[in-house]
């Protein structure tokens, strides 16, 4: 089953002295429980094209369609509840709520879609352990490392049950350790939840074990490949 | 948990949270205080007003008004009175003869008001029988032939307030712990009688150190103090054929309220003594003096008695004390006027504060929108984060204000220095400021509609932050 569906998609970005055309032609689309990277050199279009499929960034011209909705056709307040319904987040710096716990920085997403407070518990916990850091729920993101702070990320991302998660280079700040464990945990997850990732990076370690790469070139498609683990 | 998130927002920057407590605190306590200090002032002129001079309501003739002669009498008192029965608003009244007459003493002479009155009924009407100073002797009594009752300004004038230093006023010295060189020093000016507060002062000043005088000086003078109680003096008024006769009366009592000006003009007699001495059998009634339940009604029962009172004319306290009148009705602008002040200072400063933390926190509101948090809840987590900051500031300041307050209320603040110049103009030297409930209430709200007022500003920032730039931002 297709969750999301890109038609010839471009964004072109309009600035005074130069016209920069990131991301070219771009018709993808992506099953249920993949597991795919898009990769690409610096400026190839990659957090474009993210921000685009996220909703955070529209379009120049084209079709995002997320399970049959035409992310062009919501208004500002729409795409925001759309996004808290939708799409789970990982961000590159791992952007959790400094002043809330772990559990309280899972418990987040859930709370906003009003989430009775048994099953928000249920679930938080289950994550967190599911994450490795059910020793660490009351534990506020300084005083936890990258990794564990990243991982926080990820079960915030997947905490209400989100058609797809979107992944922003997550292991560009991790060591290879902390980098490993959170694959592990990413690709886990993915099984067990079956909730499709897709995340943009660098890191070698992360494109051998997505089972898709997507690799970008100066905004364009380059090539669409399936790896065997 | 937006709740909770924007409490603990407020506490991620301690110290700039702190000093925005601080100065909200700090604002909040000045402006308790001074309105406090203000309220206290304006109800004590105004009971002063309305329980020493004016009452409630009085009743002229309308003619005595123009010309205070001795002969224009309210017209059918008795019909007054009767009316006034009937009132289920007036809670007392009493009627006056008021006479303009030469008071004198062996050493001095002085123009008064003569008040004729019943002792008994003027009590339930004014305080004056409250006023009686220290060693001033007593209230007039209705069985007291040829007593009166003067105040201290007018012993003052008349000469029988006098000073003098006797052995028994330095043993007393002694007992208050004034040093001994300071009464060896007053061994100078024993046994020598001083007819005015002017010429004790100054030879005090004469025989004491600047700094003796300034400590021990008011001590010195109120144990010297001696009123010259039952000493005579005379009465010099026109009787109803218009010659001048005399009385000899005796001080009674000596009374002192804040208002120096009345206190300088009016002494009382027993009203019986003061017709027979007008040459009349009948008690003349110049004045009537109104004392309700209360005072909101004073213009409503005006309204009630002036088509009754027909050639009499009908006064409420506002038309008989008007400077009491304007700073009762100046108040609540006085309120709007200082605290919009004091909330307008603190809404610069809390809107700089909340700016800063919009600002640092560009890449966190960026995330929250992208995630999903709309637009209206990241409104209300700003909002009240602003009026979490403003409100334990402002707690902390109505509570510390109310102590403060209140604590003055209790001791007073007396202005030396300024205190005569006060009485003069009706006003106590010693002030006992209030905190009203009504005003505590009034300044929490105003804290509030500020604290959302100035989050208005730094809530728009954040909402017209765009995700994708925040998110950007370092």
């Amino acid at each position: 089953m297709k969750v999301l569906e890109l038609i010839n998609v471009n964004k072109i970005y309009n600035s005074a002295e130069v016209k920069v055309h990131a991301v070219r032609d771009v018709s993808l689309d992506f099953e249920e429980a993949e597991f795919a990277a898009i990769v690409g050199p610096s400026g190839s279009g990659k957090t474009t094209l993210l921000n685009m499929i996220g909703g955070l960034d529209m379009p120049t011209s084209g079709e995002i369609t997320i399970g049959g909705v035409n992310l062009s056709g919501l208004k500002s307040s729409e795409l925001i509840d759309f996004r808290l319904k939708n799409i789970g987040f990982v961000f590159q710096s791992y952007n959790l709520i400094p002043v809330l716990t772990a559990k309280e920085n899972v418990e987040f997403i859930m709370t906003l879609q009003k989430w009775p407070r048994d099953k928000r518990d249920e679930r938080t916990i289950g994550l967190l352990n599911a994450v490795g850091l059910g020793d660490r729920i009351n534990s506020r993101p300084s005083k936890l490392s990258g990794g564990q702070q990243q991982r926080v990320a990820v079960a915030r991302a997947l905490a209400s049950r989100p058609k797809f998660v979107l992944a922003d280079e997550p292991t560009a700040n991790l060591d290879s350790k902390a980098a490993s464990t959170l694959l592990e945990i990413m690709e886990t997850l993915n099984h067990e939840e079956k909730i499709t990732f897709i995340f943009s990076t660098h890191d070698p370690r992360v494109v051998r074990m997505a089972h898709r790469v997507i690799t970008l070139e100066d905004g364009r498609v380059v090539s669409d490949e399936r790896q065997t683990q | 948990m937006i709740w909770s998130i924007a409490w603990k927002n407020i506490w991620r920057n301690k110290k700039r949270s702190l000093v925005v407590i601080v100065a909200v605190s700090l604002g909040i306590i000045a402006g308790v205080f001074i309105i406090g200090f203000v309220e206290g002032w304006s109800k004590q002129r105004l009971d002063d007003a309305v329980y020493n001079e004016v009452s409630h309501i009085q009743i002229h003739n309308n003619e005595y008004l123009k010309n205070e002669e001795t002969s224009l009498t309210i017209i059918d008192p008795g019909r007054i009175s009767a009316i006034l029965d009937t009132l289920g608003e007036v809670k007392s009244y009493v009627v006056r003869t008021k006479i303009i007459a030469l008071a004198g003493t062996s050493w001095a002479n002085t123009g008064v008001i003569i008040y004729g009155i019943d002792p008994g009924r003027e009590k339930q009407v004014t305080r004056i029988h409250e006023k009686i100073v220290s060693g001033g002797g007593r209230y007039l009594d209705p069985a007291g032939s040829g007593d009166i009752l003067i105040s201290d300004k007018t012993a003052e004038l008349l000469k029988i307030k006098q000073y003098i230093v006797t052995d028994s006023v330095i043993e007393k010295l002694r007992k208050d712990a004034v040093p001994a060189p300071v009464l060896e020093k007053l061994e100078a000016m024993k046994n020598i009688r001083f007819r005015s507060p002017a010429d004790f002062r100054e030879s005090l000043g004469s025989e004491l150190a600047r700094k003796e005088y300034d400590e021990y000086g008011n001590t010195i003078s109120s144990e010297a103090l001696e009123y010259r109680l039952r000493n005579k003096i005379q009465l010099t008024l026109s009787d109803r054929e218009g010659n001048p006769v005399h009385a000899i009366f005796r001080v009674c009592g000596i009374y002192k309220t804040t208002n120096t000006g009345f206190d300088q003009m009016a002494v009382f007699v027993n009203a019986g003594e003061l017709a027979e001495l007008y040459g009349d059998e009948e008690i003349l009634v110049h004045e009537v003096a109104v004392l309700l339940n209360n005072i909101d009604d004073a213009g409503k029962v005006r309204d009630r008695l002036i088509p009754l009172a027909e050639e009499n004319s009908v006064r409420t306290w506002k038309e008989l004390a008007p400077d009491a009148a304007f700073m009762n009705d100046f108040m609540v602008i006085y309120y709007f006027i200082f605290i919009g002040i004091i909330m307008l200072a603190l809404a610069f400063g809390i809107i700089n504060t909340m700016l800063m933390s919009v600002l640092e926190r560009t890449k966190e509101l960026g995330m929250l929108i992208a995630i999903g948090m709309n637009r209206r809840r990241v409104f209300t987590m700003i909002m009240l984060e602003t009026v979490f900051l403003t409100a334990v500031g402002a707690a902390a300041g109505i509570f510390l204000g109310w102590a403060v307050t209140g604590f003055f209320g209790r001791t007073g603040i007396h202005m030396a220095g300024w205190g005569e110049g006060f009485e003069a103009i009706g006003f106590a030297a010693t002030v006992y400021p209030i905190v009203t409930p009504e005003f505590i209430v009034f300044t929490a709200v105003m804290v509030v509609v500020t604290a959302i007022l100035s989050s208005l500003w730094p809530a728009r920032k954040a909402l017209r932050l765009i995700p994708v730039e925040a998110l950007r931002t370092e």
